[in-house]
């Protein structure tokens, strides 16, 4: 690895004008010896040498010797390998200016000198990556478990995403969070409510949301004292209660009914080994329905005309509803059949590709709306499960019908390259702080963090889907008494890049579950336990 | 019994530490007089008046203790020498009077009882035993020595007045006077600010008294008592209502000022009275604990406590302001003010002119959409069959969100209600509607959110649209002229920006809504590409959407050989970040060679899903 000092970057050069003011002119060729030891003899001889070049203007004169000289020295070294897909703006643009496109222009021109490295850390490997600071991402999140200051009354209602996104980040950073179970447990138990469910603290509703982050906190601890906080008799007659008749789910009691809910209640139902069946008191109740019946239907309602996902029918297609979409239908049933079956993947793909922008390389949420770290993993997530929905199915299997006609994935359907480029420069907090970010310029935060290093970790392995499509029986096209899609199987290797790999060994984070977003052995872990007791045996006691 | 038997034991204890007798001891005295340094502390005590002459003197203030360590005269030159100075601290104050009261004790601390003079160390060991039975549990004590037996036996020992009421323990720093609110020593206290606050303190007794009598006659009020003397009911009137919310207000700012104790505005509150609150409960050590505002968690604690009765009135309804204030995305408070509202039949209009000041306060909070939606379906039914009615309130709502659209022009929760509400309102053939997404189009051509609107709009229209049909799929019943018109519309936007995908993406999705060949705008795509494949320096792309575009054309017409071409210049050149979208289509190219072009697939796949 070549490590290059600041000298030979833009943004010093400033700095450098700044230092020498013109009366101090004289004192030019000292001070920098003094401060720059390793060019003396080339600041000495060739400002000698360029002294009748001066112009009209010497201060500037100054500067461009020394630099001229400084990086003459250090051509030796090679530049670094960043390819100008990621140092220029884009090729095609508009002249007309609209709010959009000075937001737009904006946020290019203050990724540029990240991802060129001009700005950001000193040391760049060769590719003109910096390395991923883990030690100070995991304090960064360690920080944010711990007790938090009266400002952050914002959060109350977002606690148990907290304990999700600091454990799962320090999981993917190779962190034992086993240790905080006893944390979660009793953290965990002043969240549940007896009628069912997790909300955000002490006293408050129960909400899909909140209770995703307790049971995927649950599951990352681990542990069966840690599982059997969760009172499963009274989560499945909550989520009863949150079933709706189209099929989809509310939130919370009164709450709204999204996608988010559609996605969470499929993860409750697989990992807690819920009965499917409902109670006569939900809203879907009608003695023939179940809890997932209807539910890919209501995730097809949410496709849009541009190909993505929405919150909800009929409104704006958004990267982290396309995650939530393409993971509930992939607990559902194999994606392979699934995914085609409800929903139109060719301008799925289109519309996911196209939340890739260079330069930055990162991936946006909507058509014309900023890059953002966090949609490294709700779009860069989705490609794991469009890979596999495309790839072929093994010899002998039930052909897939819907999904002729698509040829499978090429070795990667988006530019890795680039999201781990935004990623490694853009989105690293490199001050003291930690942490991940949105963008160059906003706060780290652990809702980024978590969400950054999910898109690290899709970017850096490849799934492939070991499970075929399973015969349904009589005839049907879609399953509905089961959600066997929560038990196939994926392999997980790290990705090879064919050309050389950008970043260090040393930066891969761990890999999650493409669609419960966790580490596969939680997932199994959890499951298995809770398999293990089949219906409420472990709630139901005497009854 | 028990108290002769004690005093013998005593008397057998004392000798058997010093083979002098008590009496003995008495006569002792005189010999310490020829160290006038080191004089051992039984001498003054010897000398000490008896009781009964201390009447003539000035009482002591502070405790009775202190009578008894008056000086004599005969000693007086040396009390004074030894007479610490003024104390400046109630710590020192207390400290000296426990010397003072308890001098055998004080000397033993301070030199160790080995150092001690015989005389003193009995004295000592007297001392202790008394005491002793002073440290036995409280109901033993009493009826095990009583004063009058301890000074007995006081006497009995050492042959003068005893010292039987002396301080207990030697005061020490902070365990003694424990701490003020900002956690100082109140033993490091002056006296006159020591005096300060036990005045305060005797000021918060004296309203707690009040404060209870008041609330004692509320509760007498409500269960209808009858006045002993005056044969009324007894009534709480407004003037004793007012009277207690000044005393209120006194008692919390006494309680700040002496313990820190934050009474919040709700503890001091009457309207709270009656309303025992669940405090905040988590155990120690609980992740992401959040360090409370005292406010946040006073109002929380109340509402919990509501909530689990579930109370539905005005008062909580000023709770849940107060604490939506504080913490806008709190949406169990949202939820339980909505249910209050509707069980209390408040106004809906009242509460959405309420919220929109709230909303636009709060641009990136989402669960004021929410609770707005709860509202608009509430009232909805009272307005439905008045069209006037219903047409007035949907232009007031369309004008709150452009209000706030033009403040955050791509708010995904105020879209997402917006659509919600042309669905429910009914205002699919508003004009204002559409022009008004047409005036955000015009003031940026590149506002996707708007174009997904306009969408809804156009082809979600009940009128025509067939129900259950994917927003990607071909309906038939969509009128052609409407087709037409959007089409024409998204091209007339292009032409502005041509690399603008929003107008492109919503010209394909109206074709494929509309049935119509993607070829139908082939020539309008080739107008913002020339010469592809022609070199280097002769191709120009303007728009590499409209590429994208021509790629499916070409296919869709068979030419593959051209889609192809228009895939590979987008992934070598144009849009190189999706080089492997490119590669994958144009691989879906050559596998369609063999069966089908992946338009006609889609379809299929859409219509066997529909039949699910």
């Amino acid at each position: 690895m070549v490590v290059r000092t600041k000298a030979t970057r833009g943004r010093n050069r400033a700095i450098f004008i700044r230092k020498f003011p013109k009366n101090k002119k004289e004192n030019m060729a000292a001070s920098t010896t003094s401060s720059f030891p390793t060019s003396q003899e080339g600041v000495a001889t060739s400002s000698q040498q360029n002294l009748d070049a001066i112009t009209d203007d010497d201060f500037e004169y100054v500067d461009e010797e020394f630099v001229l000289s400084h990086s003459a020295e250090q051509q030796a070294q090679p530049e670094p390998m960043i390819p100008d897909l990621f140092k220029q703006p884009s090729l095609v643009k508009d002249d007309l200016i609209t709010a959009t496109s000075q937001l737009q222009d904006q946020t290019v021109e203050h990724c540029l000198p990240f991802l060129t490295g001009e700005d950001g850390p000193l040391d760049l490997n060769d590719y003109g990556l910096s390395k991923l600071n883990r030690e100070k991402h995991i304090k960064f999140l360690k920080q944010s478990l711990g007790p938090l200051p009266g400002r952050f009354v914002a959060v109350d209602a977002s606690r148990p995403w907290y304990l999700y996104w600091c454990l799962s980040g320090l999981t993917m950073m190779g962190e034992d969070v086993s240790s905080y179970r006893d944390s979660v447990i009793e953290t965990a138990r002043t969240m549940q409510n007896e009628s069912g469910g997790f909300g955000g603290g002490h006293g408050q509703t129960s909400h899909l949301a909140t209770t995703y982050a307790v049971i995927l906190a649950i599951a990352l601890v681990g542990g069966e004292e840690a599982y059997d906080v969760i009172d499963k008799k009274a989560m499945w007659k909550w989520l009863c209660s949150l079933k709706q008749p189209d099929g989809g789910f509310q939130v919370c009691v009164g709450g709204e009914e999204d996608i988010r809910g559609a996605y969470i209640a499929a993860v409750i139902i697989t990992l807690l080994d819920l009965p499917l069946d409902l109670t006569p008191e939900s809203p879907a109740y009608d003695g023939r329905s179940n809890l997932l019946t209807g539910l890919a239907e209501y995730v097809r309602s949410c496709q849009t005309f541009e190909g993505g996902i929405s919150s909800q029918p009929n409104n704006e297609a958004h990267g982290a509803y396309a995650f939530c979409a393409l993971a509930c239908l992939a607990i559902l049933d194999n994606p392979r059949r699934i995914i085609p079956s409800y929903l139109d993947v060719p301008r799925l793909v289109s519309w996911l590709s196209y939340r890739q922008y260079a330069p930055e390389g990162g991936f946006s949420g909507r058509t014309n709306k900023l890059v953002d770290g966090c949609y490294s993993h709700w779009a860069g997530g989705c490609f794991p499960l469009i890979e596999a929905c495309l790839s072929p199915s093994g010899p002998g299997s039930e052909k897939n019908k819907a999904a002729t006609g698509l040829a499978a994935a090429p070795e990667s359907l988006y530019s890795r390259e680039g999201l781990i480029r935004y990623i490694l420069c853009c989105c690293q907090d490199q001050t003291k702080r930690g942490g991940l970010r949105d963008k160059p310029y906003k706060m780290s935060d652990p809702y980024h963090t978590n969400y950054v290093l999910s898109g690290l970790s899709s970017a850096q392995h490849q799934w492939d889907l070991d499970s075929d499509p399973l015969p349904l029986p009589n005839g049907d096209t879609t399953p509905s008494l089961a959600a066997v899609g929560a038990d196939s199987v994926w392999n997980v290797f790290p990705y090879i890049d064919e050309n050389d790999q950008i970043y260090e060994d040393s930066d891969r984070v761990r890999p999650i579950h493409p669609a419960y977003a966790i580490p596969q052995k939680n997932v199994n872990a959890i499951r298995a336990y809770f398999q293990g007791r089949s219906g409420f045996a472990s709630t139901l006691g005497g009854e | 019994m028990r108290h002769w038997l004690l005093t013998s034991f005593v008397t057998l204890f004392v000798s058997f530490c010093n083979p002098m007798t008590a009496n003995q001891c008495v006569q002792q005295g005189p010999r310490s007089a020829l160290r006038p340094h080191h004089f051992p502390l039984s001498n003054h005590l010897i000398t000490m008046p008896p009781k009964g002459k201390a009447a003539t003197k000035p009482k002591a203030t502070e405790t009775p203790a202190t009578t008894t360590s008056n000086p004599t005269t005969t000693n007086t030159t040396r009390q004074t020498a030894s007479q610490p100075s003024e104390p400046t601290t109630v710590l020192e104050r207390s400290q000296q009077r426990y010397e003072k009261t308890r001098p055998f004790e004080a000397a033993r601390q301070q030199k160790g009882l080995s150092k001690l003079f015989k005389e003193d160390q009995k004295g000592w060991i007297c001392d202790q035993l008394l005491h002793l039975t002073n440290r036995l549990p409280a109901a033993s004590r009493s009826s095990l020595l009583g004063p009058k037996a301890s000074k007995e036996i006081w006497w009995t020992v050492n042959g003068t007045n005893s010292i039987v009421r002396g301080l207990k323990h030697k005061p020490e720093p902070y365990t003694t006077w424990g701490t003020d609110r900002n956690g100082h020593d109140v033993g490091s206290y002056t006296i006159e600010r020591f005096d300060e606050r036990f005045r305060k303190r005797i000021a918060l007794t004296a309203l707690q008294v009040s404060s209870r009598v008041f609330r004692e006659n509320v509760e007498r009020e409500k269960r209808g008592f009858v006045d002993a003397r005056s044969g009324r009911e007894i009534i709480v009137t407004e003037r004793e209502i007012d009277e207690e919310k000044v005393r209120r207000s006194k008692m919390a700012v006494l309680k700040k000022d002496l313990y820190g104790a934050i009474t919040g505005r709700l503890a001091e509150s009457v309207e709270w009275e009656d309303v025992v609150p669940i405090p905040h409960e988590e155990p120690e050590g609980a992740l992401a604990a959040i360090t409370y505002p005292a406010e946040y968690a006073e109002a929380m604690s109340y509402l919990r406590a509501v909530m689990t009765t579930k109370e539905y009135s005005p008062r909580c309804l000023r709770l849940t302001e107060h604490i939506i204030a504080m913490n806008p995305a709190h949406y169990t408070v949202w939820l339980y003010r909505a249910a209050n509202i509707f069980a209390l039949g408040i106004s809906i209009p009242d509460e959405i002119e309420w919220l929109n000041e709230v909303a636009l306060a709060n641009l990136k909070n989402y669960q004021i959409w929410h609770h707005r939606h709860l509202l608009v379906e509430h009232y909805y039914p009272t307005i439905s069959s008045d069209p006037e009615a219903l047409a007035q309130f949907a232009k007031q709502e369309r004008d709150f969100l452009i209000a706030i659209l033009s403040e955050d022009t791509k708010n995904y929760h105020v879209w997402s209600y917006r659509s919600w509400l042309v669905g429910k309102l009914g205002m699919w053939e508003d004009e204002e509607e559409l022009k008004s997404i047409e005036k955000m189009i015009d003031e940026d051509v590149r506002n996707n959110s708007a174009w997904s609107h306009r969408f809804v709009l156009v082809f979600s229209n009940p009128k025509y649209a067939t129900p259950g049909k994917a927003a990607t799929e071909k309906d038939e019943k969509v009128p052609q002229e409407l087709v037409d018109r959007e089409v024409k519309y998204a091209q007339s936007k292009a032409f502005l920006a041509p690399q603008n995908q929003s107008p492109w993406n919503y010209m394909r999705g109206v074709l494929v809504k509309g049935g119509q060949p993607l070829a139908s705008v082939q020539g309008f795509g080739e107008e913002f590409v020339n010469k592809l494949g022609e070199g280097e320096e002769e191709e120009e792309v303007k728009s590499t959407h409209a590429l994208d575009l021509l790629a499916e054309i070409y296919a869709e017409k068979k030419d593959n050989e051209k889609a192809d071409l228009c895939l590979r210049r987008l992934a070598e050149k144009w849009d190189k970040i999706r080089g492997g979208y490119w590669e994958w289509r144009r691989k879906c190219l050559t596998q369609s060679e063999t069966e089908k072009a992946p338009g006609e697939q889609v379809e299929e796949a859409e219509e066997g899903s529909a039949a699910v």
